[in-house]
Protein backbone atom coordinates (compact mmCIF):
# COMPACT_ATOMS: atom_id res chain seq x y z
CA UNK A 1 0.00 0.00 0.00
CA UNK A 2 2.93 2.33 1.00
CA UNK A 3 4.50 1.32 -2.20
CA UNK A 4 1.55 2.40 -4.16
CA UNK A 5 1.33 5.48 -2.59
CA UNK A 6 5.04 6.30 -3.03
CA UNK A 7 4.60 5.34 -7.08
CA UNK A 8 1.78 7.59 -7.62
CA UNK A 9 3.93 10.67 -5.59
CA UNK A 10 6.82 9.59 -7.77
CA UNK A 11 4.68 9.75 -11.42
CA UNK A 12 3.10 12.66 -10.32
CA UNK A 13 6.16 14.36 -9.25
CA UNK A 14 7.28 13.96 -12.60
CA UNK A 15 4.18 14.58 -14.60
CA UNK A 16 4.51 17.99 -12.09
CA UNK A 17 8.32 18.47 -13.73
CA UNK A 18 7.25 17.72 -16.96
CA UNK A 19 4.06 20.56 -17.09
CA UNK A 20 6.48 22.74 -15.09
CA UNK A 21 9.08 22.77 -17.56
CA UNK A 22 6.55 23.17 -20.54
CA UNK A 23 5.37 26.18 -18.56
CA UNK A 24 8.65 27.66 -18.93
CA UNK A 25 9.09 26.27 -22.40
CA UNK A 26 11.87 24.24 -21.34
CA UNK A 27 10.94 21.08 -23.11
CA UNK A 28 12.65 19.75 -26.52
CA UNK A 29 10.43 19.78 -29.24
CA UNK A 30 9.81 15.62 -29.16
CA UNK A 31 8.47 16.25 -25.75
CA UNK A 32 6.16 18.85 -26.05
CA UNK A 33 4.85 17.21 -28.81
CA UNK A 34 4.14 14.32 -27.02
CA UNK A 35 3.10 15.92 -24.18
CA UNK A 36 0.82 17.86 -25.89
CA UNK A 37 -0.89 15.06 -27.72
CA UNK A 38 -1.85 13.81 -24.42
CA UNK A 39 -3.38 16.74 -22.74
CA UNK A 40 -5.08 16.31 -25.66
CA UNK A 41 -6.55 13.37 -24.85
CA UNK A 42 -6.43 13.59 -21.07
CA UNK A 43 -8.62 15.82 -19.46
CA UNK A 44 -7.28 14.98 -15.97
CA UNK A 45 -3.72 16.58 -17.22
CA UNK A 46 -5.02 19.18 -18.60
CA UNK A 47 -6.47 20.49 -15.24
CA UNK A 48 -3.40 19.38 -13.41
CA UNK A 49 -1.64 21.89 -16.36
CA UNK A 50 -4.06 24.66 -15.54
CA UNK A 51 -3.73 24.54 -11.46
CA UNK A 52 -0.08 24.81 -12.13
CA UNK A 53 -0.38 27.71 -14.90
CA UNK A 54 -2.51 29.29 -12.26
CA UNK A 55 -0.03 28.58 -9.20
CA UNK A 56 2.52 30.02 -11.42
CA UNK A 57 0.84 33.01 -12.20
CA UNK A 58 -0.63 33.84 -8.69
CA UNK A 59 3.28 33.63 -7.28
CA UNK A 60 4.38 36.12 -10.69
CA UNK A 61 1.57 38.54 -9.96
CA UNK A 62 2.51 39.19 -5.94
CA UNK A 63 2.71 43.01 -5.77
CA UNK A 64 6.40 43.71 -4.99
CA UNK A 65 6.44 44.72 -1.42
CA UNK A 66 8.39 48.59 -1.26
CA UNK A 67 11.19 48.87 0.49
CA UNK A 68 11.29 50.22 4.27
CA UNK A 69 14.74 53.03 3.51
CA UNK A 70 16.95 53.04 1.13
CA UNK A 71 20.04 50.56 1.74
CA UNK A 72 23.14 53.00 0.63
CA UNK A 73 25.99 52.02 2.58
CA UNK A 74 28.27 54.86 4.52
CA UNK A 75 31.89 54.80 4.65
CA UNK A 76 31.59 53.98 8.51
CA UNK A 77 29.38 50.68 7.56
CA UNK A 78 32.01 49.56 5.33
CA UNK A 79 34.99 50.51 6.99
CA UNK A 80 33.53 48.76 10.48
CA UNK A 81 34.74 45.21 10.77
CA UNK A 82 32.62 42.64 10.41
CA UNK A 83 31.34 41.25 14.09
CA UNK A 84 33.82 39.16 15.12
CA UNK A 85 32.03 36.41 14.45
CA UNK A 86 34.52 33.14 13.30
CA UNK A 87 33.69 31.62 9.97
CA UNK A 88 31.28 29.50 9.43
CA UNK A 89 33.51 26.34 8.48
CA UNK A 90 35.71 27.32 11.75
CA UNK A 91 32.82 27.19 13.72
CA UNK A 92 32.04 23.95 12.00
CA UNK A 93 35.25 22.16 12.95
CA UNK A 94 36.47 23.72 15.65
CA UNK A 95 33.82 21.78 17.78
CA UNK A 96 34.96 18.45 17.34
CA UNK A 97 38.38 19.01 16.71
CA UNK A 98 38.22 20.49 20.28
CA UNK A 99 36.33 17.46 21.77
CA UNK A 100 39.07 15.28 20.14
CA UNK A 101 41.84 17.22 22.26
CA UNK A 102 39.91 17.27 25.12
CA UNK A 103 39.46 13.66 25.22
CA UNK A 104 43.12 12.74 24.09
CA UNK A 105 44.69 14.68 26.80
CA UNK A 106 41.92 14.07 29.54
CA UNK A 107 43.29 10.32 28.83
CA UNK A 108 47.14 11.25 29.19
CA UNK A 109 46.01 12.77 31.81
CA UNK A 110 44.51 10.44 33.58
CA UNK A 111 47.29 7.66 32.56
CA UNK A 112 49.48 9.74 34.11
CA UNK A 113 48.13 9.92 37.45
CA UNK A 114 47.30 6.33 37.37
CA UNK A 115 50.68 6.30 36.68
CA UNK A 116 52.45 7.91 39.31
CA UNK A 117 49.63 6.59 41.88
CA UNK A 118 50.98 3.10 40.77
CA UNK A 119 54.24 3.63 40.94
CA UNK A 120 54.57 5.82 44.22
CA UNK A 121 52.65 2.90 45.57
CA UNK A 122 55.00 0.18 44.16
CA UNK A 123 58.36 1.54 45.23
CA UNK A 124 56.58 2.09 48.54
CA UNK A 125 55.30 -1.13 49.27
CA UNK A 126 56.34 -3.74 46.57
CA UNK A 127 59.61 -2.91 45.78
CA UNK A 128 61.17 -2.51 48.93
CA UNK A 129 60.58 -6.02 50.43
CA UNK A 130 62.01 -7.20 47.11
CA UNK A 131 65.46 -5.18 48.15
CA UNK A 132 65.58 -7.24 51.20
CA UNK A 133 66.76 -10.50 50.19
CA UNK A 134 69.23 -9.07 48.21
CA UNK A 135 71.10 -6.70 50.26
CA UNK A 136 70.76 -9.50 53.20
CA UNK A 137 73.02 -11.82 50.70
CA UNK A 138 74.93 -9.37 49.02
CA UNK A 139 76.46 -7.95 51.79
CA UNK A 140 77.94 -11.02 53.69
CA UNK A 141 79.36 -12.37 50.05
CA UNK A 142 80.71 -9.17 49.34
CA UNK A 143 82.64 -9.41 52.95
CA UNK A 144 83.88 -13.29 52.16
CA UNK A 145 84.35 -13.65 48.80
CA UNK A 146 86.28 -11.42 47.30
CA UNK A 147 84.96 -10.78 43.73
CA UNK A 148 86.46 -9.23 40.91
CA UNK A 149 84.45 -6.16 41.56
CA UNK A 150 85.75 -6.35 44.98
CA UNK A 151 89.27 -7.03 44.14
CA UNK A 152 88.54 -3.85 41.87
CA UNK A 153 87.29 -2.10 44.40
CA UNK A 154 90.19 -2.71 46.71
CA UNK A 155 92.16 -1.62 44.20
CA UNK A 156 90.30 1.40 44.52
CA UNK A 157 90.81 2.23 48.13
CA UNK A 158 94.46 1.28 47.75
CA UNK A 159 94.91 4.25 45.66
CA UNK A 160 92.39 5.98 48.17
CA UNK A 161 94.38 5.10 51.00
CA UNK A 162 97.64 6.31 49.56
CA UNK A 163 95.85 9.04 48.95
CA UNK A 164 94.94 8.98 52.62
CA UNK A 165 98.43 8.36 53.78
CA UNK A 166 99.58 11.85 52.24
CA UNK A 167 97.22 13.61 53.78
CA UNK A 168 96.80 11.79 57.39
CA UNK A 169 101.33 12.16 57.43
CA UNK A 170 100.39 15.96 57.73
CA UNK A 171 97.37 15.99 59.72
CA UNK A 172 97.67 12.34 62.36
CA UNK A 173 98.34 14.73 64.90
CA UNK A 174 95.27 16.55 64.57
CA UNK A 175 92.89 15.00 67.38
CA UNK A 176 92.60 11.51 65.25
CA UNK A 177 89.46 10.06 66.97
CA UNK A 178 87.34 13.27 67.21
CA UNK A 179 86.00 12.91 63.47
CA UNK A 180 85.53 9.70 63.69
CA UNK A 181 81.99 9.91 66.09
CA UNK A 182 81.25 12.74 64.17
CA UNK A 183 81.06 11.15 61.01
CA UNK A 184 79.37 8.36 62.48
CA UNK A 185 76.71 10.43 64.24
CA UNK A 186 76.32 11.99 60.34
CA UNK A 187 76.39 8.52 59.62
CA UNK A 188 73.30 7.44 62.17
CA UNK A 189 71.58 10.69 61.04
CA UNK A 190 71.27 10.33 57.56
CA UNK A 191 70.73 6.40 58.30
CA UNK A 192 67.59 7.73 60.09
CA UNK A 193 67.18 10.13 58.04
CA UNK A 194 66.54 8.24 54.62
CA UNK A 195 64.24 5.04 56.21
CA UNK A 196 61.49 7.11 55.69
CA UNK A 197 62.18 7.66 52.09
CA UNK A 198 63.78 4.82 51.41
CA UNK A 199 62.19 1.92 53.39
CA UNK A 200 63.04 1.30 56.86
CA UNK A 201 63.83 -2.27 56.56
CA UNK A 202 66.33 -1.32 53.73
CA UNK A 203 68.24 0.59 56.05
CA UNK A 204 68.60 -1.79 59.06
CA UNK A 205 69.43 -4.01 56.58
CA UNK A 206 72.47 -2.51 54.95
CA UNK A 207 73.52 -0.60 57.97
CA UNK A 208 75.01 -3.74 60.00
CA UNK A 209 77.61 -4.56 58.13
CA UNK A 210 79.14 -1.26 58.64
CA UNK A 211 79.36 -1.61 62.26
CA UNK A 212 81.38 -4.78 61.28
CA UNK A 213 83.98 -2.79 60.55
CA UNK A 214 85.18 -2.16 63.61
CA UNK A 215 86.92 0.98 62.19
CA UNK A 216 83.55 2.70 61.49
CA UNK A 217 84.66 5.23 59.45
CA UNK A 218 83.34 8.14 57.81
CA UNK A 219 84.12 6.91 54.57
CA UNK A 220 82.07 3.61 54.62
CA UNK A 221 79.54 5.51 56.61
CA UNK A 222 79.54 8.51 54.04
CA UNK A 223 79.56 5.98 50.79
CA UNK A 224 76.76 3.83 52.78
CA UNK A 225 74.44 6.84 53.07
CA UNK A 226 73.26 6.64 49.33
CA UNK A 227 73.18 2.90 49.71
CA UNK A 228 69.95 3.46 51.15
CA UNK A 229 68.34 5.41 48.21
CA UNK A 230 70.37 2.39 46.01
CA UNK A 231 66.84 -0.53 47.23
CA UNK A 232 64.31 0.12 44.74
CA UNK A 233 66.80 0.56 41.54
CA UNK A 234 68.54 -2.48 43.41
CA UNK A 235 64.95 -4.40 43.53
CA UNK A 236 64.13 -3.55 39.94
CA UNK A 237 66.55 -3.90 38.22
CA UNK A 238 68.51 -7.03 39.99
CA UNK A 239 71.98 -5.91 40.60
CA UNK A 240 74.15 -2.64 42.04
CA UNK A 241 76.86 -3.87 39.26
CA UNK A 242 74.27 -2.47 36.11
CA UNK A 243 74.62 0.35 34.73
CA UNK A 244 71.26 1.13 34.64
CA UNK A 245 70.55 0.18 38.05
CA UNK A 246 70.97 3.25 39.68
CA UNK A 247 70.10 6.25 37.18
CA UNK A 248 69.64 9.02 39.74
CA UNK A 249 72.56 9.14 42.09
CA UNK A 250 75.84 8.68 39.80
CA UNK A 251 77.93 7.59 42.51
CA UNK A 252 75.53 5.05 43.62
CA UNK A 253 76.96 1.96 42.26
CA UNK A 254 81.00 2.12 43.01
CA UNK A 255 79.26 3.25 46.93
CA UNK A 256 77.78 -0.14 47.45
CA UNK A 257 80.72 -1.99 46.02
CA UNK A 258 82.87 0.07 48.12
CA UNK A 259 80.57 0.02 51.35
CA UNK A 260 81.09 -4.03 51.25
CA UNK A 261 84.86 -3.99 50.59
CA UNK A 262 86.29 -2.22 52.68
CA UNK A 263 84.69 -4.03 55.66
CA UNK A 264 87.61 -6.83 55.15
CA UNK A 265 90.19 -4.27 53.85
CA UNK A 266 89.59 -2.46 57.50
CA UNK A 267 89.44 -5.05 59.86
CA UNK A 268 92.80 -7.11 60.18
CA UNK A 269 95.00 -4.62 60.88
CA UNK A 270 95.15 -1.54 63.67
CA UNK A 271 97.58 0.01 61.33
CA UNK A 272 95.08 0.03 58.63
CA UNK A 273 92.62 1.18 61.43
CA UNK A 274 94.85 3.90 62.40
CA UNK A 275 95.32 4.61 58.57
CA UNK A 276 92.10 4.78 57.97
CA UNK A 277 90.83 7.19 60.88
CA UNK A 278 93.45 9.44 59.90
CA UNK A 279 92.56 9.78 56.52
CA UNK A 280 88.87 10.38 57.77
CA UNK A 281 90.69 13.30 59.47
CA UNK A 282 91.79 14.37 56.65
CA UNK A 283 89.01 13.85 54.78
CA UNK A 284 86.91 14.82 57.14
CA UNK A 285 85.39 17.88 56.21
CA UNK A 286 85.52 16.53 52.12
CA UNK A 287 83.84 13.39 53.52
CA UNK A 288 81.15 15.22 55.78
CA UNK A 289 80.40 17.29 53.05
CA UNK A 290 80.02 15.18 50.91
CA UNK A 291 77.44 12.68 53.27
CA UNK A 292 75.54 16.63 53.28
CA UNK A 293 75.33 16.85 49.07
CA UNK A 294 75.24 13.32 48.34
CA UNK A 295 72.66 12.28 50.84
CA UNK A 296 70.02 14.91 50.73
CA UNK A 297 70.84 14.40 46.68
CA UNK A 298 69.78 10.69 47.16
CA UNK A 299 66.97 11.91 48.87
CA UNK A 300 66.31 14.87 46.24
CA UNK A 301 66.21 12.36 43.60
CA UNK A 302 62.64 11.21 44.38
CA UNK A 303 61.31 14.45 45.19
CA UNK A 304 62.16 16.05 42.25
CA UNK A 305 61.02 12.82 40.30
CA UNK A 306 57.78 13.45 42.03
CA UNK A 307 57.55 16.86 41.47
CA UNK A 308 58.15 15.96 38.41
CA UNK A 309 55.61 13.90 37.73
CA UNK A 310 53.20 17.13 39.67
CA UNK A 311 54.02 19.42 37.42
CA UNK A 312 53.21 17.24 34.09
CA UNK A 313 50.10 16.10 35.97
CA UNK A 314 49.31 19.96 36.57
CA UNK A 315 49.78 20.75 33.45
CA UNK A 316 47.45 18.03 31.93
CA UNK A 317 45.01 18.88 34.19
CA UNK A 318 45.15 22.51 33.24
CA UNK A 319 45.07 21.58 29.97
CA UNK A 320 41.91 19.44 29.53
CA UNK A 321 40.08 21.97 31.72
CA UNK A 322 40.58 24.79 29.35
CA UNK A 323 40.14 22.15 26.07
CA UNK A 324 36.86 21.57 28.42
CA UNK A 325 36.03 24.78 28.61
CA UNK A 326 36.50 25.75 24.89
CA UNK A 327 34.70 22.56 23.45
CA UNK A 328 31.87 23.80 25.46
CA UNK A 329 31.75 27.57 23.88
CA UNK A 330 32.84 25.62 20.26
CA UNK A 331 29.55 23.69 20.49
CA UNK A 332 27.09 26.50 21.86
CA UNK A 333 28.84 29.04 19.14
CA UNK A 334 27.94 26.22 16.56
CA UNK A 335 24.65 25.89 17.47
CA UNK A 336 24.03 29.58 17.03
CA UNK B 1 28.48 55.91 -15.58
CA UNK B 2 26.88 52.47 -17.06
CA UNK B 3 26.72 49.41 -14.31
CA UNK B 4 30.37 48.49 -15.18
CA UNK B 5 31.77 51.51 -14.55
CA UNK B 6 29.97 52.33 -11.36
CA UNK B 7 31.25 48.37 -10.54
CA UNK B 8 34.77 49.04 -11.79
CA UNK B 9 34.70 52.50 -9.37
CA UNK B 10 33.27 50.57 -6.37
CA UNK B 11 35.96 48.00 -6.34
CA UNK B 12 38.27 51.01 -6.31
CA UNK B 13 36.88 51.94 -2.64
CA UNK B 14 34.15 54.54 -4.19
CA UNK B 15 31.25 53.70 -1.90
CA UNK B 16 29.31 56.53 -3.49
CA UNK B 17 29.56 54.43 -6.77
CA UNK B 18 28.20 51.42 -5.08
CA UNK B 19 25.71 53.21 -3.73
CA UNK B 20 24.06 53.85 -7.36
CA UNK B 21 24.02 50.24 -7.61
CA UNK B 22 22.11 49.70 -4.14
CA UNK B 23 19.60 52.26 -5.27
CA UNK B 24 19.02 50.24 -8.66
CA UNK B 25 19.30 46.89 -7.04
CA UNK B 26 17.71 47.33 -3.44
CA UNK B 27 13.66 46.78 -4.62
CA UNK B 28 14.92 43.22 -6.10
CA UNK B 29 17.29 42.32 -3.27
CA UNK B 30 14.65 43.16 -0.50
CA UNK B 31 11.75 41.32 -2.43
CA UNK B 32 13.85 38.08 -2.89
CA UNK B 33 14.82 38.58 1.22
CA UNK B 34 10.89 38.67 1.63
CA UNK B 35 9.64 36.35 0.11
CA UNK B 36 12.30 34.16 1.22
CA UNK B 37 11.99 34.88 5.03
CA UNK B 38 8.38 36.36 5.24
CA UNK B 39 9.06 39.21 7.59
CA UNK B 40 9.94 42.73 6.70
CA UNK B 41 12.80 43.16 9.44
CA UNK B 42 14.59 39.90 9.06
CA UNK B 43 14.27 40.91 5.26
CA UNK B 44 15.85 44.55 5.74
CA UNK B 45 18.75 42.99 8.09
CA UNK B 46 19.31 40.35 5.16
CA UNK B 47 19.24 43.04 2.76
CA UNK B 48 21.29 45.37 4.40
CA UNK B 49 24.27 42.56 5.12
CA UNK B 50 24.41 41.78 1.81
CA UNK B 51 24.68 44.91 0.44
CA UNK B 52 27.66 45.16 3.18
CA UNK B 53 28.91 41.58 1.91
CA UNK B 54 28.97 42.38 -1.80
CA UNK B 55 30.63 45.86 -1.14
CA UNK B 56 33.67 43.80 0.87
CA UNK B 57 33.76 41.21 -1.36
CA UNK B 58 33.19 43.07 -4.71
CA UNK B 59 36.76 42.10 -5.22
CA UNK B 60 36.17 38.25 -6.30
CA UNK B 61 33.29 39.84 -8.81
CA UNK B 62 34.73 38.82 -12.27
CA UNK B 63 32.10 40.07 -14.39
CA UNK B 64 28.86 38.34 -15.62
CA UNK B 65 25.38 39.83 -14.18
CA UNK B 66 25.79 42.22 -11.35
CA UNK B 67 22.23 40.60 -10.10
CA UNK B 68 22.73 37.05 -9.99
CA UNK B 69 25.69 38.18 -7.96
CA UNK B 70 23.77 40.30 -5.73
CA UNK B 71 20.33 37.99 -5.23
CA UNK B 72 23.59 34.88 -4.85
CA UNK B 73 24.62 36.51 -2.15
CA UNK B 74 21.54 37.41 -0.50
CA UNK B 75 20.07 34.41 -1.02
CA UNK B 76 23.07 32.15 0.91
CA UNK B 77 22.74 34.89 3.71
CA UNK B 78 18.49 33.51 3.55
CA UNK B 79 19.54 30.11 3.64
CA UNK B 80 21.61 30.74 6.50
CA UNK B 81 18.84 32.14 8.26
CA UNK B 82 16.63 30.02 7.82
CA UNK B 83 18.86 27.39 8.82
CA UNK B 84 19.51 29.85 12.30
CA UNK B 85 15.36 29.65 12.50
CA UNK B 86 15.49 25.99 11.92
CA UNK B 87 17.60 25.42 15.84
CA UNK B 88 16.05 28.39 17.06
CA UNK B 89 12.46 28.93 16.40
CA UNK B 90 11.16 32.49 16.90
CA UNK B 91 8.06 34.39 16.76
CA UNK B 92 7.81 35.88 13.04
CA UNK B 93 6.77 39.65 12.98
CA UNK B 94 3.48 38.49 10.89
CA UNK B 95 2.23 36.98 14.26
CA UNK B 96 1.90 40.21 15.26
CA UNK B 97 0.18 41.56 12.53
CA UNK B 98 2.52 43.34 11.18
CA UNK B 99 2.99 42.35 7.98
CA UNK B 100 2.19 44.60 4.44
CA UNK B 101 -1.11 46.54 4.95
CA UNK B 102 -2.53 49.78 3.12
CA UNK B 103 -1.33 51.77 6.08
CA UNK B 104 2.37 50.57 6.67
CA UNK B 105 2.29 50.32 2.50
CA UNK B 106 0.78 53.16 0.55
CA UNK B 107 2.67 51.56 -2.27
CA UNK B 108 0.54 48.92 -2.47
CA UNK B 109 -2.42 50.68 -2.98
CA UNK B 110 -3.65 50.40 -6.46
CA UNK B 111 -5.45 53.20 -7.65
CA UNK B 112 -7.65 51.58 -10.14
CA UNK B 113 -9.08 48.40 -7.45
CA UNK B 114 -12.08 48.64 -5.97
CA UNK B 115 -11.25 48.60 -1.65
CA UNK B 116 -12.77 44.92 -1.87
CA UNK B 117 -10.14 43.98 -4.38
CA UNK B 118 -7.58 45.39 -2.84
CA UNK B 119 -8.62 43.70 0.40
CA UNK B 120 -9.12 40.33 -1.44
CA UNK B 121 -5.61 40.50 -2.70
CA UNK B 122 -3.87 41.57 0.21
CA UNK B 123 -5.59 38.67 1.72
CA UNK B 124 -4.48 36.28 -1.34
CA UNK B 125 -0.83 37.89 -1.01
CA UNK B 126 -0.98 36.12 2.65
CA UNK B 127 -2.06 32.83 1.73
CA UNK B 128 0.88 32.33 -0.92
CA UNK B 129 3.26 33.40 1.08
CA UNK B 130 2.16 31.63 3.44
CA UNK B 131 2.01 28.43 1.29
CA UNK B 132 5.63 29.85 0.49
CA UNK B 133 7.19 29.57 4.04
CA UNK B 134 5.95 25.62 3.87
CA UNK B 135 8.71 24.86 1.62
CA UNK B 136 11.89 23.64 2.23
CA UNK B 137 14.34 26.19 1.83
CA UNK B 138 15.95 25.23 -1.49
CA UNK B 139 12.53 24.60 -3.30
CA UNK B 140 11.71 28.15 -1.69
CA UNK B 141 14.94 30.34 -3.08
CA UNK B 142 15.01 28.69 -6.31
CA UNK B 143 10.88 28.92 -6.40
CA UNK B 144 11.50 32.94 -5.36
CA UNK B 145 13.96 32.87 -7.72
CA UNK B 146 11.94 32.16 -11.03
CA UNK B 147 8.39 33.09 -9.83
CA UNK B 148 8.68 36.46 -8.20
CA UNK B 149 12.34 37.92 -9.63
CA UNK B 150 11.92 35.83 -13.34
CA UNK B 151 15.29 34.43 -13.31
CA UNK B 152 15.81 32.63 -15.95
CA UNK B 153 16.92 28.54 -14.95
CA UNK B 154 20.80 29.00 -15.98
CA UNK B 155 20.48 32.79 -13.74
CA UNK B 156 19.21 30.45 -11.02
CA UNK B 157 21.84 28.07 -11.20
CA UNK B 158 24.15 30.61 -10.90
CA UNK B 159 23.12 32.10 -8.08
CA UNK B 160 22.29 28.72 -6.48
CA UNK B 161 25.09 27.24 -7.39
CA UNK B 162 23.39 24.06 -8.73
CA UNK B 163 22.73 22.52 -12.00
CA UNK B 164 19.81 23.06 -14.51
CA UNK B 165 18.77 19.95 -13.91
CA UNK B 166 18.51 20.19 -10.16
CA UNK B 167 16.65 24.00 -10.68
CA UNK B 168 14.40 22.15 -12.77
CA UNK B 169 13.64 19.25 -10.32
CA UNK B 170 13.11 22.01 -7.11
CA UNK B 171 11.18 24.31 -9.21
CA UNK B 172 8.62 21.53 -10.41
CA UNK B 173 8.36 20.46 -6.98
CA UNK B 174 7.81 24.20 -5.21
CA UNK B 175 4.98 24.85 -7.71
CA UNK B 176 3.29 21.30 -7.11
CA UNK B 177 3.68 21.84 -3.23
CA UNK B 178 2.64 25.26 -3.74
CA UNK B 179 -0.51 24.30 -5.79
CA UNK B 180 -1.19 21.44 -3.49
CA UNK B 181 -1.28 24.29 -0.26
CA UNK B 182 -3.67 26.74 -2.44
CA UNK B 183 -5.89 23.83 -3.83
CA UNK B 184 -6.18 22.65 0.29
CA UNK B 185 -7.26 26.16 1.02
CA UNK B 186 -10.18 25.67 -1.29
CA UNK B 187 -12.81 27.36 0.41
CA UNK B 188 -10.37 29.77 2.57
CA UNK B 189 -9.31 32.18 -0.83
CA UNK B 190 -11.51 35.33 -2.56
CA UNK B 191 -13.44 33.24 -5.34
CA UNK B 192 -11.84 34.63 -7.93
CA UNK B 193 -8.06 33.02 -6.36
CA UNK B 194 -9.19 29.91 -6.65
CA UNK B 195 -7.33 26.95 -8.34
Amino acid sequence: MRGLLAGQMRRREQRDELLSAYLDGQLSAVVRARLEAQLAADPELRAELEALRRTVSLVRDLSPVPVPHNFILSQAMVARPRPARPSRSLQLWAAPVLTAATAIVSLLFVIVLAGDLLLSGMGGRALAPAAEPRLESEAPQAAMVPSPVTQEVEAVVEVEKAVAEDTASAASTEAPSEPAPQATVEMERYAAGEAPAGGGADVEETVPPAPAAPAATPTPAARLTPEVTQPAALGIDGGPTEESAAPAPTAAPPVVEEAAAPAPTAEPTPGQAAEAVPRASGEEEPGAAEVERVAPEGQVTQPAASLRWRILEGVLGLTALGLALATIWAWRARRR
Amino acid sequence: MDEAGLITAAQQGRVDAFNELVLVYQQQVYNLAYRILGDPASAADATQEAFISAYQNLHRFRGGSFRSYLLRIVSNGCYDELRRRKRRPTTSFEDFGEDMDEEANPFLVNGRERPEEYTERQEMAHVIQAGIETLPPDQRVTLVLSDVQGLSYQEIAEATDVSLGTVKSRLARARGKLRDYLQSQGELLPARYRL
